[in-house]
């Protein structure tokens, strides 16, 4: 038993933070904004630190890491809000091809050649695939209606929904670091107005609620890859913990920037409205509480003190 | 990242399971605050101790297992699976214990520590005073030196287990031109000795749980000051994070009322409205995430890390989680809510159990209290107010 990050996932994980934030900060996302939301140097960047491969069997030329890898560097593109269809493609798409052995073709995807967009039922558009466009409210998302049947598969729902949660996390950070960075040089009354308690104590529920979603996210990540019975309700309950989290994060920053955090010229914008967005991909709050109140109060899952890891 | 156990502490489970489920009384003991109440939880402590269940996680030279923290979990879940009495000697286990273990000569640990694990010393808290709630630093009660004794003048209050506990502990201003954190001294002290008054308060239930203690000049051997006069602060500030930190409110104890709590959504669910069947589903999910972080944050100390701050995420949140259960609860029992003991005879645990989770937001440091510790010291906000 131990509930840590090993030493090179750490590692991991902040390479590819550090190289984001070198290479996609605010101002990038902003060029973005105005000159077509995609970019091939970036994604090209992606592939040259091998993480379209990430999740690829070594056999087809990938780095055959795990959900938990995955679900580490997920939450540093949420933290970049990183705009390049990564997630779905190496994080969603591949672990599902490969769960169903299906991992032919994927040197493409190492390559940064073959992009994944899949569509399931529970999400009525795609994300970065073809079809008619569709606009979300976070314009950095290239949405697309789908002719025809999307299949309903639960392992592909669950990828969706622990890597939507995983980056989730990421924007929560990203969105405490920017409110408490404001609240630190904007003064009013003669002081910095992250010395008034009224501030100070919702950032700090903010804090309260990320660090105990966190856990959670890592926990389903975990039983997703090691495929417990369990893991879809931990899916559920990360996304949920997640979301929450977020929504509450995003209300509490714009209020923390004051008038400022309603205007375009602030960044924070591009976080919230990621976070809103992936708030309702993969499985609403109610499809999530749907399935716990299927396990907890239906009595599949085993509850009690007794049964943390169980 | 390996969430199984390994076969040792499987049967370390086991091993804890067989002993409770033999041991544990069969019908929940009255309340700890009152006289018949207090007695049945000091025995039941003797009772651990006799198992040497008493203070799993002590070095075993002082009475304890030397149990790891991972161990000490899994002790905390079979305990309150079996539904264990809360502990009277809580102050003890988690507070003054490894204060004096961190602090303490080797003497004051041969006397003190083997007669606390033995459940034969029950430890009331004395910290704040009638002017000094939140703000610990504004203690007035003196402790002037005479010779080789101390001899202390001043009131405590709202002192926890104070109504019947045999010794105190808390700190006192020795430094008469002293002022805040500065000049302070932690000094134990017998209830019963001269000079001492102890008036039990009456508490939002109606019995008696804490209480007031006064001190008239009552001489205290200096023997009893711990790590040296003046170092009262950084002794108590030491104490308060183990109380804070990991270890107060193990997960335990709220993945059982989340189970308990379902089980009532069972019968009581028909009537019940939607938002009470979330929040019913949200104790699970708020239990179960506060037991996968003190996994998290026990790992990371076994592995050399610290909790320092980070204890004040753990006291809003699981104060918070208890208060949101206990409510819960009370919205499905509806208008049986308010009996103190149900048509059937059994106490209402519910009803008791919402009255004393109204206490976890304000004691061990109130909530605004970490909150504000959260803001300065976590995200580093810029501080206000006295220091």
């Amino acid at each position: 038993m131990d509930f840590r990050f090993t030493d090179d996932q750490l590692t991991l994980a902040e390479s590819v933070r550090d190289y984001l934030a070198g290479t996609h900060g605010p101002e990038v996302l902003r060029r973005l904004d105005t000159e077509g939301n995609r970019d091939p140097a970036i994604w090209q960047g992606l592939v040259e630190m091998g993480l379209t491969g990430l999740l690829v069997p070594e056999a087809q030329g990938g780095l055959g890491m795990g959900l938990v890898e995955a679900a580490l560097i997920a939450a540093e593109c949420g933290r970049a809000c990183l705009a390049e269809p990564l997630v779905d493609t190496a994080f969603v798409g591949v672990p599902w091809l490969v769960g169903r052995g299906e991992a032919e073709g994927l040197e493409a995807v190492v390559a940064g050649e073959r992009r994944i967009a899949l569509s399931h039922a529970i999400n009525p558009w795609v994300a970065d695939g073809e079809g008619a466009p569709v606009q979300s409210v976070d314009p950095l998302r290239n949405l697309a209606l789908r002719d025809g049947e999307a299949t309903d598969d639960a392992d592909l729902l669950n990828l969706g929904a622990l890597m939507s949660a995983a980056q989730l996390v990421g924007l929560v950070d990203a969105m405490l670091t920017q409110a408490v960075e404001y609240a630190k040089i904007r003064t009013q009354f003669g002081q910095p107005v992250g010395a008034f308690q009224g501030l100070k104590h919702q950032l700090a529920s903010c804090s309260v609620a990320i660090e105990f979603a966190k856990p959670v996210v890592w926990r389903a990540a975990s039983a997703l890859q090691d495929g417990a019975a369990s893991a879809a309700v931990h899916v559920s309950h990360a996304k949920l913990a997640a979301t929450d989290a977020a929504m509450l994060t995003a209300e509490t920053a714009i209020q923390v920037h004051g008038a400022m955090g309603y205007t375009y010229e602030v960044d924070l914008h591009f976080w919230m409205k990621r976070a809103w967005a992936l708030a309702g991909a993969w499985g609403d709050r109610a499809f999530h509480y749907a399935r716990i109140d299927d396990a907890v109060l239906g009595g599949a899952l085993a509850i009690g003190p007794e049964h943390t890891f169980a | 990242m390996n969430l199984t156990y390994t076969p040792r502490q499987q049967a370390f489970r086991a091993e804890v399971r067989a002993w409770m489920e033999a041991n544990v009384p069969k019908e929940p003991l009255v309340t700890l605050e009152c006289r018949e109440g207090y007695d049945s939880h000091v025995e039941w402590e003797r009772r651990l101790a006799s198992g040497n269940w008493g203070m799993v996680t002590w070095p075993e030279e002082f009475g304890g297992r030397g149990l790891d923290l991972i161990e000490w979990l899994i002790f905390e879940e079979e305990y309150f699976r079996a539904g264990g009495p809360n502990r009277a000697n809580q102050n003890g286990i988690f507070l003054l214990g490894p204060t004096i273990m961190e602090f303490g000569t080797p003497e004051q640990k041969a006397r003190f520590l083997p007669p606390m694990a033995r459940g034969e010393v029950i430890w009331a808290q004395a910290w704040s005073e009638p002017g000094a709630g939140s703000d610990m630093a504004a203690i007035q009660s003196k402790a002037v030196r005479d010779g080789d004794h101390y001899v202390i003048t001043g009131q405590k209050t709202w002192s926890s287990r104070a109504a019947f506990a045999d010794w105190g502990f808390g700190i006192f201003r020795t430094d008469p031109e002293s002022k805040r954190h500065k000049g302070l001294t932690f000094i134990l002290f017998d209830i019963n000795s001269p000079g001492i008054t102890r008036r039990p308060i009456r508490q939002l239930h109606g019995d008696t749980g804490f209480a007031e203690l006064f001190f008239d000049e009552v001489r205290v051997p200096v023997e009893n000051c711990l790590a040296g006069e003046g170092q009262g602060w950084s002794v108590a500030m030491a104490t308060a994070g183990f109380e804070r930190g990991l270890m107060l409110r193990s997960p335990g104890r709220f993945q059982a009322t989340a189970k308990r709590l379902v089980e009532l959504y069972r019968e009581h669910g028909h009537k019940a409205s939607p938002a009470a069947r979330e929040a019913v589903l949200q104790a699970w999910g708020a239990a179960q995430a506060y037991a996968y972080n003190t996994y998290a944050v026990a790992s990371k100390i076994m592995a050399g890390g610290k909790i320092g701050a980070e204890a004040s995420l753990n006291k809003i949140f699981w104060s918070e989680l208890d208060r949101n259960m206990h409510r819960t609860a009370m919205q499905l029992l509806g208008a049986a809510a308010e009996l103190k003991r149900f048509d059937d005879g059994r106490v209402n645990q519910w009803l008791e159990g919402y009255i004393f989770s109204l206490s976890g937001p304000i004691y061990a440091g109130s909530n605004e209290v970490q909150r504000n510790i959260i803001a300065e010291r976590l995200l580093g906000l810029p501080r206000v107010g006295a220091g």
